[in-house]
């Protein structure tokens, strides 16, 4: 049975960590700017709800403020210290140390005004029920279920039906043909934003509910998101979502056999061993320069 | 007061040979490792080895060190010759990571969150390297000898291949040069400064414990270098003592509450790495417009 409650959970993780991942890889497959600073905008939105709970707001205005947090923090950078990195040279270092500066502020703003205790919301939602003789489920489970479910699907339909999805799409290809054709290139990068942005919201309100909240919240999310889209294939968004629920999963199935602290390392050996054998991820095209 | 200074002035030196061996990386090499703490901490933690089973001689210290770190550092140099770019960083960071979890569960080795404790006075040749002073002195040669190294390197062939190789590793690589080589030396050579700076760490501290080795000291010595200016002599140096005496100046303004002064530091120094990026992405020491 304890298999069983970690694959469980493992799941409910791999949920958000796809998520999260996902937005990621939207942001860097349209962009091919490295979005370092993700996990930032994760942890902005996390306290974000943190905050309206304890202003007393019920969860969609709580949910909603997590989102334009989100957004705007995700359309703030790209404004502000991407676009204008990338105008003048395009070294992805520079804009590597300019988001690992951003996530550091962030950090250490949440510390200055939050605290630096883990912070864990109590909802009704993360009450167990027993499914199953000694297997405990609680509904958020199926909820996170539910919205990477919704949320995939929609996403999925927008970059291949619609004018702006296609747009998204052929950004990520050639963005002078995009520009030939009369689309703003500017105005679809920031749309890739937005949405990559928004994707960490679930997995923020959620995990603020679960596993909790801590200033470094960032920094873990960064990691994961990193290694599910290096596993999935740097830019590909399916690869990534489903890395990040394997990376969900194998965390938490490790603690069978090992201790806890080996949960994260497991999977950066994962990633290390993807780096070293197979640079280019389960799904990705040849892209290694 | 003497004696605050005196360790601050130790711990500039010891942070200046970190940031000057990995500038050989990053700044010369284009190896933009975030995985240079590993490599300090098993300097350190090697130090404190010999120091406690064996004798602490400051220079088999330093040595074993160096031997330690520079071998180990294969783990860096693959990745280094498989991917470039993105992946690298993605690279080490992994390493970094790793490497965290493993000081901190290899207790028979490393101590675990308890550290290794009371790691005696170093001694050279049998004197012992009685007083701060000396013991800073110590640290100050080490440190002359790298920035001569790196000095005396990068205007020899080596150097001119590692730079070139950096700007274009296609070019490089057509005018016969030997990637793979002149890569994994600069990654042993930056590697086994590290592990000596880590030796010189362990007897300074005469404690070692896994957390000078995580994420975020590897964030501070790449801030050191990259906010002083990558791939230039003084650059790191200046970089380092402007972070180390950030922190001991904003103590000394009232306003500050104690418990906030580390949060209040990561901030200043995230700011400025993010502005510094935005507005002089060469560093202070560097050239106005970036190279790269």
């Amino acid at each position: 049975m304890l298999i069983l409650q970690l694959l469980v959970s493992g799941i409910e993780t791999g949920a958000l960590y796809a998520l999260t991942a996902a937005g990621f890889a939207l942001i860097f497959g349209a962009t091919r700017i490295f979005h370092f600073a993700h996990g930032a905008t994760y942890a902005l939105a996390g306290y974000a709800f943190v905050l309206a709970t304890r202003l007393g707001w019920a969860w969609p205005a709580g949910v909603l403020l997590a989102l334009v947090v989100a957004i705007a923090f995700g359309l703030l950078l790209e404004a502000a210290v991407y676009r204008p990195i990338q105008r003048h040279h395009g070294a992805f270092f520079t804009v590597f140390v300019a988001a690992f500066g951003v996530v550091i502020v962030v950090q250490s703003l949440i510390e200055l005004s939050f605290g630096r205790a883990y912070i864990a919301i109590s909802s009704p939602l993360t009450r167990a029920h027993e499914v199953l003789p000694g297997l405990y489920v609680a509904r958020v489970f199926w909820l996170a279920l539910a919205t990477a479910g919704v949320i995939f699907a929609v996403l999925g339909g927008f970059l291949a039906r619609t004018r702006a999805g296609i747009g998204l799409r052929a950004l990520a290809e050639n963005p002078d043909l995009l520009r030939a054709f009369g689309l703003s290139a500017r105005r679809l990068s920031a749309l890739a934003f937005a949405l990559g942005s928004a994707l960490a919201v679930p997995g923020a309100v959620l995990g603020a509910m679960t596993t909790g909240l801590s200033p470094g919240v960032g920094a873990h999310v960064m990691l994961i998101s990193l290694a599910a889209s290096v596993m999935g294939g740097i830019g590909s968004l399916r690869g990534a979502a489903l890395a990040g629920l394997l990376l969900g999963i194998v965390e938490n199935l490790v603690v069978a056999g090992l201790d806890t602290q080996w949960s994260e390392a497991a999977g950066f050996v994962a990633l290390f061993a993807f780096i070293l054998f197979r640079p280019r991820g389960i799904f990705g095209a040849a892209l290694v320069r | 007061m003497t004696a605050y200074l005196l360790n601050l002035a130790q711990l500039a030196a010891i942070f200046g040979l970190l940031s000057v061996s990995l500038n050989i990386l990053i700044g010369y090499g284009g190896i933009f490792s975030v995985a240079h703490a590993v490599f300090f901490g098993l300097g350190a933690y090697a130090g404190a080895h010999v120091a406690l089973d064996l004798f602490p001689d400051l220079l088999l210290a330093a040595l074993a060190s160096a031997v330690i770190a520079g071998v180990l550092s294969a783990a860096l140099a693959l990745p280094a010759l498989r991917v470039r770019g993105e992946y690298f960083v993605i690279a080490s960071l992994g390493l970094q990571m790793l490497a965290t979890t493993v000081f901190t569960e290899a207790q028979a080795i490393t101590g675990g969150l308890g550290g290794l404790v009371g790691i005696p006075p170093p001694t050279l040749f049998g004197f012992t390297l009685a007083g701060p002073l000396v013991f800073l002195f110590c640290c100050l040669a080490f440190l002359a000898l790298a920035l001569a190294l790196v000095r005396q390197l990068m205007r020899g062939s080596f150097g001119r291949a590692l730079m070139a190789l950096r700007d274009s590793e296609t070019a490089a690589e057509a005018l016969g040069k030997n990637v793979a080589l002149i890569k994994t030396l600069a990654v042993v050579l930056g590697t086994a400064f590290a592990g000596i700076a880590g030796a010189l760490f362990a007897f300074q501290e005469e404690f070692v414990n896994v957390e000078s080795f995580t994420l975020d000291q590897s964030v501070l010595i790449l801030a050191m270098v990259i906010i002083g200016g990558a791939g230039t002599l003084s650059g790191p140096l200046i970089g380092t003592l402007l972070l180390l005496l950030l922190p001991a100046a904003l103590t000394f303004i009232p306003f500050i509450p104690p418990t906030d002064i580390g949060a209040v530091q990561q901030l200043i120094y995230g700011l400025a790495m993010t502005l510094l990026m935005i507005f002089r992405p060469a560093g202070l020491a560097g050239r106005a417009m970036g190279r790269r």
